[in-house]
């Protein structure tokens, strides 16, 4: 589903990323593990198309990203991947479930398969939340500033469920969350993604959570440009 | 429209720079529009301050001058004409009415106009609005003057009250002309136009004021007279007979003079007071002032053949008397004993409706005709006038002429306001720019979940657009909320009448061009942040 080969790409003159194979099959749970300054950053901008390599392919679902305008793969962004940040995922000034059906005001397909499953926008992002243990209709009317940590990192995995994309990106979704918590997201996120048929990419600097994870990378193995280079 | 309601709802968040920003241009547009109002209005006012007049006749000199002084009262009031040719002038076939205005005397600080009755009549000012009455009644009377809103609010003053007119504008003091008192017979309602801060008497009385008649006094049997003569004729025995009946609070019937008074009577009824040499024979030894006051007399007699002036002259007198015994009913009763002469004339009032003199020199005449097609003709005949120069202007050219005048000040205005609207759009300018590095977040997060960045481009133009929109649309409530505010203190403080009206074309046109300049303003953090998004990608920095 994923496809990398002879990925180049450089900041300005500083080499970050030289991969020269790497395929990512659906369905997986992925734990790409990397150092802080590994290019775990620039390789998901690249996955996701923000960034366009120097040289090398990207094909993502069958679909060669160099060969796509730059706005088209933002509109292939918006329709089969979804992502969940460290921290701060929500937009400050919407409510909880505007901040959930958000991608649907870039793409008709997550909106289409969102109000298929649930007959509208708003019952498939309490669906969600349901499903990611938030309960009580207090939080759906709740300012997300008001959310605790754990509380908006749920938020911010049910915004990227909506619509079931293909591809979920998380970088260090959990790294603001105590262990507890951490293991409790990363449990229901498994479980929705499995349901839904979700292939998972999970980044972290944490190997402690390689555990959890049937397949991992470890970015330093894989790219050839070594830290000592940078 | 999701980029538009996202927009909003941002600015919904930041509720503080958002309200400050609106604000700000909000009173901007108020300001912008209240300029063009009041520009606008004051045109307007000044255009409507005259109506129905087809032509002004004055001395030859500056249409605008002629114009400032005759419907303005404003500057030099020298330049006169003769009252001759405003007679010969008003009896040309085409001229529907002529009235002539004579100005140059004022009432502490107002302008004192004299014209005749036929003024209230003939003027009109804006939709060719007759002046009206709010109080009292205009009377024919020699000595009433009836006088504008204005000055009845400013000076406090009643109908019945007395006013005393000063010569010239005021200037100087010691110059009033306390001998010809006048009683106010009525106050105009407001008309906004310069006729609201002018007291407007009769010519007659105004040449009364001018002339003087210190060689009739023998003529009168007052207190001051030296006269031991007591053969008078019979209009001076008319006068006695009115001033004792006053002094003594006697009815006519009762007094013993009253056969006189009779007599006189008859003779003006059938004229045979023009049998001159009568008279003069009786007072054949009576060679001083009398006699020259007698003839003056019997001049207004001989042309009295044709409109019974003479009848019409002892009316007045009547007239006056009775008004003066009602002045004493319900007026002076009370505080009799200090001033219970108070309405009786002076011996100056007394000679001068003897002898009812027309001044020789009138400021301007309102002329009138029968159809428009004539105002060329008579303008062209006017300014060619033979016997003295003349210049004839039609109010309504001229006005916009003086108008023109002003253009460089509406041009300053003009100048201010859009610097005013400038300062609102570059205060929201500030504020955005302010706010982006704290929303490159916000940005990245868009990024992510698809937005291109010509979205993040759109969310801040629309952002702009939306702040603007609002402003503008509060600015034209501020401006409303302000107008009929201030539309009653206007008009009762400055005499200044604001008509609200709906916004006009040219204002919508400015409305736009602010809502356009507000995204054209706009571009510039909307680029900005184009820019930030595309290297930040979805790579938040903090």
């Amino acid at each position: 589903m994923i496809k990398i080969n002879d990925l180049c790409f450089s900041w300005k003159t500083t080499p970050v990323i030289n991969i020269s194979n790497l395929h990512i099959q659906t369905g997986k749970h992925l734990f790409i593990e990397g150092p802080s300054g590994s290019g775990k950053s620039t390789l998901l901008s690249l996955l996701a198309g923000v960034l366009t390599p120097n040289s090398g392919g990207i094909e993502v679902l069958k679909q060669p990203l160099t060969s796509l305008s730059s706005s088209q793969k933002d509109s292939f962004r918006a329709d089969h991947i979804g992502f969940i940040f460290q921290q701060f995922n929500l937009i400050p000034y919407l409510s909880v479930i505007d901040n959930i059906t958000l991608p649907c005001s870039f793409s008709t397909i997550r909106k289409q398969k969102a109000i298929t499953r649930s007959g509208d926008l708003k019952s498939e992002a309490v669906r969600l939340l349901k499903a990611l243990g938030l309960t009580g209709e207090d939080i759906f009317q709740r300012n997300v500033n008001e959310l605790s940590v754990g509380q908006q990192q749920r938020v911010a995995a049910a915004r990227a469920m909506l619509g079931s994309p293909e591809i979920i990106i998380a970088d260090e979704p959990t790294s603001a969350l105590d262990s507890a918590h951490r293991d409790a997201f990363i449990s229901t996120l498994f479980n929705e993604c499995d349901k839904e048929n979700i292939t998972l990419i999970f980044v972290s600097h944490d190997s402690s959570l390689k555990k959890h994870f049937n397949h991992h990378i470890n970015l330093g193995a894989i790219n050839n440009i070594k830290q000592e280079q940078q | 429209m999701a980029i538009f309601s996202l927009a909003f709802k941002s600015l919904l968040n930041r509720k503080f720079t958002f309200l400050i920003t609106l604000f700000s241009i909000a009173i901007s547009v108020a300001l912008i529009l209240g300029v063009q109002t009041l520009k606008d209005e004051t045109k307007t006012s000044f255009m409507k301050s005259i109506s129905g007049t087809d032509l002004i006749v004055g001395a030859r000199g500056a249409s605008s001058q002629l114009l400032l002084s005759s419907v303005f009262h404003i500057g030099n009031t020298t330049n006169t004409i003769k009252y001759d040719s405003y007679k010969e002038i008003s009896q040309l076939p085409v001229v529907e009415w002529a009235v002539p205005i004579s100005l140059g005397d004022s009432h502490k600080g107002y302008t004192v106009m004299a014209t005749e009755l036929s003024f209230f009549d003939h003027f009109s000012y804006a939709n060719k609005q007759s002046l009206s009455v709010q109080s009292g009644e205009i009377s024919d009377d020699m000595f009433a003057v009836i006088i504008g809103s204005d000055v009845a609010k400013k000076l406090n003053y009643k109908v019945g009250d007395n006013v005393v007119m000063t010569h010239g504008g005021g200037e100087i003091d010691g110059h009033d002309h306390d001998n010809i008192p006048y009683f106010i017979s009525a106050i105009l309602t407001s008309s906004f136009t310069a006729i609201d801060q002018t007291l407007i008497i009769s010519l007659e009385a105004m040449e009364a004021m001018h002339t003087e008649h210190n060689d009739f006094h023998s003529a009168l049997p007052s207190e001051q007279s030296t006269r031991t003569d007591t053969q008078q004729d019979d209009g001076h025995k008319h006068e006695q007979h009115d001033h004792d009946a006053h002094n003594n609070h006697d009815t006519h019937n009762d007094h013993a003079a009253h056969n006189d008074h009779d007599d006189h009577d008859d003779h003006d009824e059938h004229a045979a007071h023009n049998d001159h040499d009568d008279h003069n024979d009786h007072d054949a030894h009576d060679e001083h002032a009398a006699h020259n006051e007698h003839n003056e007399h019997n001049d207004h007699d001989a042309h009295n053949d044709h409109n019974d002036h003479d009848a019409h002259n002892d009316h007045a007198a009547h007239n006056d008397h009775n008004d003066h015994d009602a002045h004493h009913d319900h007026h002076d009763h009370a505080d009799h004993a200090d001033h219970a002469h108070q309405h009786n004339d002076t011996p100056e009032q007394r000679i001068a409706r003897l002898l009812q003199i027309k001044p020789e020199n009138i400021n301007a005449v309102f002329i009138g005709l029968t159809s428009r097609q004539a105002v060329l003709g008579v303008q062209n005949y006017v300014n060619n006038y033979k016997n003295e120069p003349l210049t004839a202007i039609m109010p309504a050219v001229a006005l916009q002429e003086l108008w023109a005048f002003f253009a460089i000040a509406e041009v300053a205005l003009d100048i201010v306001t859009v610097f005013v609207v400038l300062v609102g759009l570059l205060g929201m300018l500030s504020i955005i720019l302010m706010s982006l590095n704290e929303r490159r977040r916000e940005m990245a997060i868009l990024r992510s979940v698809g937005a291109r960045p010509g979205h993040i481009f759109a969310l801040i133009i629309g952002e702009a657009a939306a702040v603007c929109f609002s402003g503008i649309v509060m600015g034209i409530a501020l401006l409303y909320g302000l107008l009929f505010a201030l539309q009653a203190p206007l008009a009762n403080h400055f005499g200044f009448y604001l008509d609200i009206n709906f916004l006009n074309l040219n204002d919508l046109w400015v409305l736009a061009t602010i809502q356009i300049s507000a995204l054209i303003i706009a571009i510039i953090p909307g680029v900005l942040i184009y820019k930030t998004s595309l290297s930040d990608g979805m790579n938040i920095k903090f």
